[in-house]
């Protein structure tokens, strides 16, 4: 596919027009609100929007457009991919948000253009180079997520929830920035890719050590990797369903994009690699790995409450991603970001069961869940699939992905076997722990009785679960569809 | 066999796997006023299945069924839709083919949700044939882990009294044993992988080379997954309670046809595969095998259900078979091959006999039954018939298989002088015998039993005699006729004596 037709019409500032659209977006919101009261009309502005921004993306994404702004920000397959990636997360969860009894009735303007803002911030990271775009990123993304987990103002849970994650998003946000300063101070630059050139050049150094250290604590918290998880069911649990699916899937994965930005170009796409090992980090990552699959699928055994649960399952699945920093192969950055679309689609999809379920009355507990395969089949049958393509049953999408995901311990992709069999081992042997919980789930609604009351669900949210189950299907027995995008995304950070 | 067809049926083996599919996707759907008529589409695309697989039987080069695509290809990764049959295959298509049909017509009185029950049924026999039919690892863990959800929901939706128990028991434990056989197969696939590519057909993966620490490390992660499933003392302990919860049908095809997946992947990847681990590893497997005979036959004479019984009889009988399959001699894994397929079609009229006692009589414990002969002279009849097959009387195919396994057992013992193993085998037969026996004179002779309501019960059904009766055909025509089954098993075994396996 050609993209003149968008460089024409906006010129330099190409890379960034999916950006600015749903900037424009963002600031238009609340004045679409006063327009018109009704939520289905702010709703479709907002959706509106979306798809554009994501037109003008699928657009330069198929036309393999590459392209920097103002050398902070660099458009490629990778920030490409990256930003599909949030703009399908903001679309499904706007989709279902006016539906969603959930989310606040006073300020839903501003709930939309919260939204918006925040997947703004989350593709400035996409496509950041520079060490002051990704913070400003990561800020605008978390700043606006403090605001929408809060917004379900009456609940007790929903306050307690905002305001741990705002004291810990800001101690994790003073910690990082404390790490990315010793970054600048050591290479004199905040560019990412001279920052590698001047380490290759320097060596390992004790301030660089503790800048790694910090970035990897504080980037740590956005992503909820042990042991900096403790936040993470307390803010599922508390937020309206919407917006835990949006944190869960959206937020999450914006730390393991700062990672793979700043680790990846640091340690193998630079030339850091060749003054130092970078054995001793890829370890750090190994075990933060091991240890992030482990205490999340564990923990999540002990859990009644189905969205604290998924909570924790999504700590267990950042652990399965992380894989990808200790091997820091190419081949496995591709698995896990074809790991990271499938994760949008499974995890998204269950947390929209779980919020449709909340509009028709169903409780929160699992033991609520009990004969729901007669009561609503439908989701009983898409929570189902999601479950199991998240346990890695084939032939759905969490198979696929977890295979790729997972050989890559094994395997570096040019037929060379890896030291990294024993994460193979632990990964797998989480993949059946995590089967345990979820299984308990699908015995709930399949096998056990409960109430006979048919529900009734908003049809937005049929929609949109229906859109996680195409895909959590189509994904697994077709996985090139996104698998060939994801190849060329890690051929492009690898440079 | 007699005659080959003159005639070619298109991506007969794709066939094969949709039409089942497109099956229980049509019963699923027929719930409400039109559940009635659910048997009667389950047992029109179950037959036809049948009729197709069978059509294998009477090709002459079963070659030109190969089917090959390539589904995923993506950097270092390659993995294929490839089907193909050899005799090995043929023989478990056959058999999952026939038993699926019979266990329709046999279940055709089933009045629980029936939609669901049929749906699962031709579920599971499109994850079956795609077991036995797929060349490619990808493939083949797919269709592994597909047998394993309607099993499960079979077990749990229609089953007896502890069936979320065993359910959710059989669920766990097949699927870490499969995923551990998972990393077994990444291990050869990435081992073999060449120009930078790893491919995951079994042709791939028989090109590459493996040096024999390699064979012995990657055999045994293959070996725990298949012996879980097939299953072998001391992992076991999920299928006496699977067997006693599941519904008859259940029962039948887990039996009959998916404890054959354990051993089908010991013969197709643990031997062709890792040939010098299996020889590194050769007396574990007559540990296994020898433990699982002995241990099996004395577990039975214990039990006082029926069907329990009949559960830790198939783990003895499968033992016969890894350890036909652990001397790696060609006789061995060729009667073992033979006792797969007798074994299946036995333990199929025993499972359904366990299901009538349960049905006809309302009651499985042997201690309560006796003299039920009387009552009941068909169902007495069919019991007599499948309780010999199994302890293996000559003219019957049982006969066949266990005479094999324990002359090429003789065989392995008198080559490494070690013939007392031997022991081991004839006491599994005379304990074998002796359950059985002892088993039939507790419920069909003897004074009528007292300690039950006689007053509802009911002789063997029209068409669930139909079903037994056709069964028993087989283990009749193939107990006089053992050469017909082994002229598919023979140019196996001989291919894999040319692959220097054996």
């Amino acid at each position: 596919m050609d993209a003149t037709i968008i460089t024409d019409l906006f010129g330099e500032f190409t890379p960034i027009v999916p950006m600015l659209i749903m900037l424009l977006g963002a600031l238009i919101m609340p004045a679409v609100t006063f327009g018109s009261k009704r939520r289905n009309a702010v709703t479709a502005a907002a959706l509106v929007v979306i798809a554009a921004s994501a037109a003008v993306n699928i657009v330069l994404l198929l036309a393999d457009y590459t392209g920097t702004y103002a050398e902070l920000f660099e458009y490629d397959a990778f920030a490409g991919l990256m930003v599909l990636l949030f703009q399908t997360v903001a679309f499904l969860v706007t989709l279902v948000s006016a539906s969603s009894t959930e989310t606040t009735r006073l300020h839903f303007g501003a709930f939309n253009a919260l939204l918006l803002a925040a997947t703004t911030g989350m593709m400035f990271v996409a496509t950041a180079n520079d060490l002051i775009t990704i913070f400003v990123g990561v800020e605008l993304a978390s700043i606006t997520s403090y605001l929408l987990a809060a917004m379900k103002r009456n609940d007790p849970r929903a306050s307690e929830a905002a305001v741990k994650y705002v004291i810990v998003g800001g101690m994790s946000t003073a910690i990082t920035i404390y790490g990315l300063s010793m970054l600048y101070g050591v290479a004199g630059t905040t560019n990412i890719e001279e920052i590698a050139v001047a380490l290759s050049t320097q060596g390992f150094s004790w301030a660089f050590g503790i800048a790694l250290v910090t970035m990897i604590a504080g980037y740590g918290f956005k992503i909820a990797a042990v042991p900096f998880h403790m936040w993470a069911p307390d803010v599922y649990e508390g937020s309206s369903t919407p917006v835990s699916a949006f944190l869960a899937t959206g937020s999450k994965k914006l730390g393991i994009v700062v990672f793979f930005k700043i680790f990846l170009i640091l340690f193998v796409a630079g030339t850091a690699v060749a003054s130092f090992a970078t054995e001793e980090v890829q370890y750090v990552f190994a075990i933060i790995a091991a240890l992030t699959m482990t205490v999340g699928n564990v923990v999540a055994i002990a859990q009644n409450n189905i969205k604290r649960m998924l909570a924790y399952s999504s700590i267990a699945q950042a652990g399965y991603i992380l894989i990808v920093l200790a091997v820091m192969s190419e081949y496995a950055l591709a698995g896990g970001l074809f790991h990271m679309f499938t994760h949008v689609f499974m995890k998204g999809g269950a947390f929209l069961v779980v919020g449709a379920l909340i509009c028709a009355g169903v409780g929160e507990k699992i033991s609520d869940y009990r004969g729901l395969g007669r009561r609503a089949p439908f989701l009983a049958f898409a929570m189902l699939l999601f479950l199991f393509s998240l346990a890695g049953i084939p032939p759905l999408a969490g198979f696929t992905s977890k295979l790729i995901l997972f050989s890559a311990t094994i395997y570096d992709g040019n037929g060379v076997m890896t030291q990294w069999i024993w994460l193979a081992f632990i990964a797998i042997l989480n993949s059946a722990i995590s089967l345990y919980y979820y299984a308990r789930v699908v015995k709930a609604m399949y096998v056990e009785t409960g109430d006979s009351e048919k529900i009734k669900v908003p049809k937005a949210f049929t929609a949109a679960i229906a859109i996680c189950v195409l895909f959590t299907i189509v994904l697994g027995v077709y996985p090139q569809l996104i698998l060939d995008f994801c190849s060329d995304a890690a051929a492009a950070l690898f440079g | 066999m007699f005659f080959d067809i003159p005639f070619e049926v298109p991506y007969l083996l794709t066939l094969l796997l949709v039409i089942p599919l497109v099956g229980a996707i049509l019963t699923l759907f027929m719930g409400g006023k039109r559940e009635k008529y659910a048997k009667y589409v389950a047992g029109l695309f179950s037959g036809v299945t049948a009729v197709l697989a069978s059509l294998l039987l009477f090709t002459a080069d079963v070659g030109v069924y190969n089917e090959s695509y390539t589904w995923i290809e993506t950097i270092g990764l390659k993995m294929s839709y490839i089907l193909q049959v050899d005799g090995l295959s043929i023989l478990m298509v056959f058999l999952t083919g026939l038993l699926v049909f019979m266990v329709t017509l046999f279940s055709s009185k089933e009045s629980n949700r029936p939609n669901y029950f049929f749906a699962l049924m031709l579920a599971m026999e499109v994850g079956l044939m795609g077991v036995y039919m797929s060349a490619d690892y990808f493939l083949f863990y797919i269709m592994w882990e597909v047998t394993l959800i309607p099993m499960y929901f079979m077990i749990s939706w229609y089953g007896g009294p502890r069936r979320h128990y065993a359910a959710i028991k059989f669920f766990i434990y097949t699927h870490v044993a499969s995923l551990v056989m998972l990393i077994g197969i990444f291990a050869l696939v990435f081992q073999a992988a060449s120009g930078g590519v790893a491919d995951f057909s079994f042709a791939a993966v028989l090109a590459g080379s493996f040096s024999e620490t390699f064979q012995s490390l990657v055999f045994l992660l293959l070996f725990f997954g298949f012996a879980v499933k097939m299953p072998a003392v001391p992992f076991h302990t999920w299928l006496p309670d699977a067997h006693t919860e599941a519904p008859t049908a259940g029962s039948v095809l887990l039996a009959g046809v998916m404890l054959k997946m354990g051993s089908y992947g010991i013969i197709r990847v643990c031997l062709e595969a890792t040939p010098e681990g299996a020889a590194h590893w050769q007396s574990l497997m007559i540990a296994v095998g020898l433990l699982a005979i002995v241990y099996g036959a004395y577990a039975c004479i214990a039990q006082k259900d029926l069907k329990k019984m009949v559960a830790f009889s198939s783990i003895s009988h499968m033992g016969m078979v890894m350890l036909g399959i652990a001397c790696l001699s060609e006789i061995g894994v060729e009667w073992a091959i033979f006792q797969m397929f007798a074994h299946g079609l036995i333990t199929a009229i025993l499972f359904m006999i366990c299901g009538m006692a349960g049905h006809n009589i309302g009651t499985r414990e042997i201690p309560l039954l006796g003299g039920i002969a009387s009552k009941m002279p068909v169902f007495a009849g069919f019991m007599m018939f499948g309780f010999m097959a199994s302890l293996g009387l000559p003219g019957l195919i049982g006969f066949w298989a266990e005479f094999g396994i324990i002359f090429s057992f003789y065989e392995y013992g008198a080559a490494n002088s070690m013939i007392w193993v031997i022991v081991f085998c004839l006491l599994s037969l005379l304990l074998t015998a002796g359950y059985y026996l002892w088993a039939m004179q507790r419920t069909l002779f003897g004074r009528l039993t007292a300690k039950i309501d006689l007053s509802h019960i009911h002789d063997v059904s029209r068409v669930e005699s139909i079903a037994m009766g056709a069964i028993c055909a087989f283990i009749l025509l193939f107990g006089f006729w053992p050469d017909a089954v082994l002229g598919f098993i023979e140019p196996y075994v001989q291919g894999l004596t040319s692959l220097g396996v054996i």
